[in-house]
């Protein structure tokens, strides 16, 4: 495997804390090898940071293979950079070009607020899971697996829902820094399925208001949040929620 | 130190029942007394914090990560077994049980292994009633596959996604506990040591890693569940944070670490592209199904692998394995892998991969068939490495996966440490010296819901414990500890990262305690790591300062633990001079390969005591030993 | 459970509103360009349309203070989100832009606020010039209505009025152009292949809207009032 290696200017945002003002620092990598993940062009940044007693750029990451939803980098003003169905820890530097510049912004929201460089504090959304996006079932009380068939199709349906990693990207790229993505996806994949139905009206009406009340904007349908998303949930999701919250206010 | 397993008498189906029997009782009102400490939210921490906080405990739980769900159980794709025999094509608990202790090459409890066969039903009841998207006939009834080469169709899955959707429902039920108030929840917090009051565990030190503050927790109880040490080969599929600090802080007060040289080492990973690398990404199994593995004859073919010829190709796996060809067993396929490319057959720009190869496949099935079989693996494969693996083959390499060693626990899931408990990953309870495919769910799982939940009340019940209290001058030396070493690392201000350190580290570690280990490379890997570990003390260069989010004091903190982990791994490793699952000693194998049970004088759990660091470490064997009442040890054979 | 005007305040609840609102104002747009087309019907027909809505006396009150609401529900709601997004992201991005695909990001969706304004301050000189407007009597069929016809002509010879509704009309097509789609979206619409259909669906009744309305200022304008399909002049 043959690989080729190239410049690149990086403009990174730099924030000591949520209370400090930040700017942008610019750096310029050589060598760069168009294998490498953008995560590990990165590392490499930092490493050589650290040897120049330079501050390293901090940014959230764990798994590097786009499951466990910690990596979130806008860059240029695109959450988890140029690919669709991509998450950053899996872009590779073979999507860019010699000499390209690549500004790195961190996801911004007034509900995300920064804790340092591109690392933002999304506990917002452990909130709204804990508001209601569960389904109330003791250890021990289930029933057996199988007395319940559910429908192949509704399955996959909320299977679809169900892959969101949690990421923040849909809220990174809206305009209006919605979390209705976010949120719909987890009351779709809950309210779809049998299991979720004693508490689906309670479930909508409660993650609705916390997400409310974390800050996050309204949803405009502009459905940007269905681009960025590195597993592709749709917008349906939210089309779900509001049709939920509406039968939720009239079912008694 | 004594260690008593604690397994209770009877026949081996009873053993579980009659325990629960047996074990005392705490009232509700009792239990709202009591407080318990979970530390990880992977599947076992999220599921037991859950299920405790519902039973009436106090929880305080504890993750580095920026939320529990990002534990790295998410990670996991293939799925969960059960011996629900819902195919009806003869599985059983006993089978699932005896699969499980045949796959660990008898080198784990029986009545561990039988009582995880057991629960093993009640986690898919469990799961399922938590809205977890299993896949699903046409007739809407759960579906099943056989898995890493099982007999029995008996691994429930959720897409490739199988870990994610289980720990979202654990998280999810740990969530709706936080909302009641009866967990305080508490993400990007790590452990950094353990206190120990009078012999039992009390609480434990944490550092806050958003603002570096020290924080005390003091509980009637500890739940350790932070996975495995995978990555203290630096190269690894496990997420980047995974780490062994707090399981090795536990062994450093007290707490016995078992079997530390056992590591599974995946055969199908995403080889390495350059020193950059910084993880190994995981293809399914699944994949051995259709490809086919081989390197080319001669060393030195530069030939594209398209233009190499029939006859100029050495598929090993099929030459040496007639019967199992391309699906020998993980441990099996990872070591010849080895061999080749030692033997300088290797492919790639680094020499370090063999080839795995759908040509005949799409042959047979055509690109369409194998694209509805394999087409995400496909996609992902070409994302990382931007080769098409319908047009060329893949390249594969082995990876560190899963660590069956960890903190040693008796029947009840306590380490000899009272008060400490140890679930999931970090115990060694389960595998033995080999994990089976999707055997990690299922256990991580039964240790939280319906273990831990049982055998913490009877000690909590059993025990006279005084209110916790922080203000213990244990917990204050404890505290002035972790603060002094992290002091110490930031002192040094040296002229090598941490990373280049571990990747050093890794390096020692895959070479002589990786895929096969032998007398002399494990005295010289002691001596290595040795060396490296003097001078990462004097030389290593850590940025910054502790008082704010500072991600390479973490590493800093979990490489020097990695350090003195992998001299036990090695000094494990060296001990036990046989071959078994996962552990082959070169010495110890047939004329073909093939490893060398040694049954008469290893048929037993190493437990390390720590005994203290003088530029080498001191540690005390102490063996419990296995006794096979059930089952007769058998040796494998994949010829 | 929350109230209904609590309900009605939440996210949710605002964006449901803008949904039926926004579709009472589309019936409401669709009838006023049939209504504008009899201009180019019978000499009389859009003078006897104006004198049918006025026949309708309290129905034709409750139709208006029926709109009143619904646009000042729409408006409201649709500024007060747009203030909104601002205190949920303080620092905005140096570098931003969509990621295409899926995305309904463009002109039409970005500036829905700014279109959606500017229709308002538009209705304001519309309904002062045209509903409140001096118009000449005439005698058709045998009564008497208000030449509404010659003051909508006699308006758009003036080249002002003539390419500013214009203009207007080229907005309203556009605030039309994501507002449709974005209406049955907001109404709990679903299915993801229904969605790119209803989105052509919804640009290209915004297009013929807009075309529908923005003919008549031009053609009145060009032909100077004495086009063929007015008949010519007399």
């Amino acid at each position: 495997m043959s690989s080729s290696t190239m410049t690149i200017h990086l403009k990174i945002w730099r924030q000591k804390n949520s209370h400090s003002k930040g700017r942008f620092e610019t750096y310029t990598l050589d060598q760069v090898d168009e294998h490498m993940s953008f995560l590990e062009m990165l590392d490499v940044l930092n490493e050589q940071l650290i040897m120049e007693d330079g501050d390293p750029v901090e940014f959230d990451y764990d798994c590097r293979e786009g499951i466990c939803g910690s990596c979130n980098l806008v860059i240029n003003g695109k959450a988890h950079g140029p690919k669709h169905l991509t998450a950053v820890c899996q872009l590779h530097m073979r999507n860019y070009n010699d000499g390209d510049t690549v500004v790195i912004e961190p996801a911004r929201a007034a509900a995300f607020p920064v804790i340092k460089d591109l690392v933002v504090d999304r506990t917002a959304f452990d909130r709204i899971i804990e508001a209601g996006g569960y389904v109330s079932v003791k250890t021990g009380s289930a029933p057996e697996a199988n007395l319940i068939p559910v429908n192949q199709k509704k399955a996959n349906q909320a299977f679809d829902f169900a892959t969101c990693i949690g990421c923040g990207a849909c809220v990174a790229a809206c305009p209006n820094s919605s979390a209705s993505l976010f949120t719909g996806a987890k009351i779709a994949h809950l309210n779809k399925l049998p299991q979720g139905q004693p508490e689906r009206n309670e479930r909508v009406l409660a993650m609705v208001d916390q997400m409310q009340k974390e800050g996050f904007g309204d949803c405009s349908n502009f459905a940007e949040c269905e681009a960025v998303c590195p597993v592709g949930i749709s917008i349906s999701a939210i089309a779900e929620m509001r049709r939920d919250y509406m039968k939720a206010l009239f079912d008694d | 130190m004594k260690l008593d397993s604690k397994v209770p008498s009877g026949p081996l189906e009873e053993k579980w029942s009659k325990h629960l029997n047996e074990i005392k009782l705490l009232s509700p009102n009792n239990k709202r007394k009591h407080s318990v400490i979970v530390v990880g939210t992977g599947l076992a921490g999220a599921s037991a914090a859950a299920s405790l906080a519902e039973l009436g405990y106090h929880v305080k739980v504890f993750c580095i990560q920026d939320s529990g769900r990002r534990a790295h159980s998410i990670a996991a794709q293939g799925g969960i077994n059960a011996a629900k025999n819902y195919p009806n094509d003869g599985d059983s608990i006993w089978r699932l049980f005896y699969d499980t202790i045949k796959g660990g090459d008898y080198r784990s409890r029986e009545a561990n292994v039988y009582r995880l066969a057991e629960v093993a039903n009640e986690i898919i009841d469990q799961a399922v009633a938590q809205g977890v998207p299993f896949a699903r006939e046409y007739s809407g009834l759960l579906d099943n596959r056989s898995f890493g080469g099982a007999q029995v169709s008996r691994t429930f899955y959720a897409r490739g996604q199988t870990g994610q959707q289980l720990l979202l429902g654990a998280y999810q039920a740990m969530m709706k506990m936080v909302h009641t108030g009866k967990i305080d929840y508490h993400p990007r917090k790590e452990m950094l040591d353990l206190v120990v009051i009078d012999g039992q565990a009390r609480g434990i030190i944490t550092r806050d890693l958003v603002s570096g503050a020290m924080e005390k927790w003091a509980a009637d109880a500890v739940v350790l569940c932070t996975g495995g040490y995978g990555n203290v080969f630096y190269l690894s599929t496990n997420a980047k944070n995974s780490n062994v600090t707090a399981a090795w802080r536990c062994h450093k007060r007290g707490a016995a670490f078992a079997n530390p040289c056992y590591v599974q080492i995946h055969p199908t990973c995403i080889p390495v592209s350059g020193d950059y690398q910084s993880k190994l990404t995981l293809m399914s199994e699944s994949l051995r199904n259709d490809g086919r593995v081989w390197v080319p004859k001669d060393p030195k073919d530069e030939r594209k692998a398209d233009k190499i010829p029939e006859e100029d190709r050495y598929y090993y796996l099929e030459e040496r394995y007639p019967s199992f060809g391309n699906l020998v067993p993980r441990d099996v396929a990872s070591r010849n892998a080895k061999i080749v490319t030692d033997e300088g057959m290797g492919v790639g720009a680094t020499g370090k991969a063999v080839y795995l190869d759908f040509r005949d496949a799409i042959l047979r099935d055509g690109e369409d068939g194998i694209r509805a079989k394999y087409g995400n693996l496909f996609d992902m494969y070409e994302n990382i490495t931007g080769e098409n693996p319908y047009k060329v083959p893949m390249r594969i390499f082995p990876a560190v996966h899963y660590t069956m060693g960890g903190l040693w626990v008796d029947y009840d899931l306590m380490s000899n440490v009272p008060g400490l408990f140890v679930a999931g990953e970090a115990n060694f309870s389960d595998h033995g010296a080999n994990r089976l495919g999707a055997s990690a769910l299922m256990q991580g799982l039964a240790d939280g819901y319906f273990v831990l939940p049982y055998t913490l009340g009877n000690f909590i019940a059993d025990s006279d414990l005084s209110r916790p209290d922080t203000d213990h001058e244990a917990f204050e030396e404890a505290l002035s500890a972790s603060k002094a070493q992290i002091d110490k690392l930031l002192a040094i201000k040296g002229n090598k990262t941490v990373v280049e350190f571990h990747r050093d580290l890794g390096n020692i570690l895959w070479d002589k305690v990786g895929i096969s280990r032998s007398r002399e490379g494990l005295q010289q890997a002691i001596n290595d790591i040795q060396v490296l570990r003097k001078e990462f003390w004097q030389n290593v260069r850590v940025p910054g300062e502790a008082g704010y989010y500072n991600k390479y004091l973490e590493f800093a903190c979990r490489v020097a633990d990695f350090f003195e982990l992998a001299e036990l791994m090695a000094e494990d490793a060296l001990q036990r001079e046989e071959s078994c699952g996962c552990h082959l000693r070169e010495e110890f194998q047939s004329e073909e390969g093939e490893a060398i049970r040694n049954d008469e004088k290893y048929s037993y759990v190493a437990a390390w005591e720590y005994k203290g660091l003088n530029g080498k470490l001191e540690e005390k064997l102490h063996k419990e030993d296995l006794e096979f009442e059930f089952v007769e040890p058998t040796q494998r054979s994949y010829k | 459970m929350p109230s209904f005007i609590e309900a009605a305040q939440s996210q949710v609840g605002r964006k449901i509103l803008t949904g039926i609102t926004g579709f009472l104002l589309l019936f409401f747009i669709i009838f006023h360009l049939a209504g504008n087309l009899a201009i180019f019907g019978d000499e009389h027909d859009m003078n006897r349309y104006s004198a049918f809505l006025h026949d309708m006396g309290g129905l034709l009150w409750l139709a208006r203070i029926g709109l009143i609401v619904a646009f000042g529900l729409h408006a409201w709601i649709g500024i007060s989100i747009w203030l909104k997004k601002r205190k949920a992201r303080s620092q905005a991005y140096n570098v931003y832009s969509s990621k295409g695909g899926a995305s309904k990001q463009g002109l039409s969706s970005r500036s829905m606020a700014l279109t959606g304004i500017i229709l308002l301050i538009f209705l304001v000189f519309h309904i002062n010039t045209f509903a409140l407007g001096d118009t000449e009597t005439v005698i058709v069929d045998g009564r008497e209505m208000e030449d509404l016809r010659s003051l909508v002509i006699e308006t758009f010879m003036n080249p002002l009025y003539a390419f500013g509704y214009t203009f207007v009309m080229i907005l309203l097509g556009a605030h039309l152009g994501h507002g449709i789609w974005s209406a049955f979206t907001s109404l709990t619409m679903k299915s993801k292949q229904l969605s790119a259909a209803i989105y052509s669906v919804g640009v290209v009744l915004a297009f013929l809207i807009a075309i529908g309305f923005l003919f008549i200022p031009l053609y009145i304008y060009f032909t100077g009032g004495c086009g063929e399909l007015l008949g010519g002049c007399t």
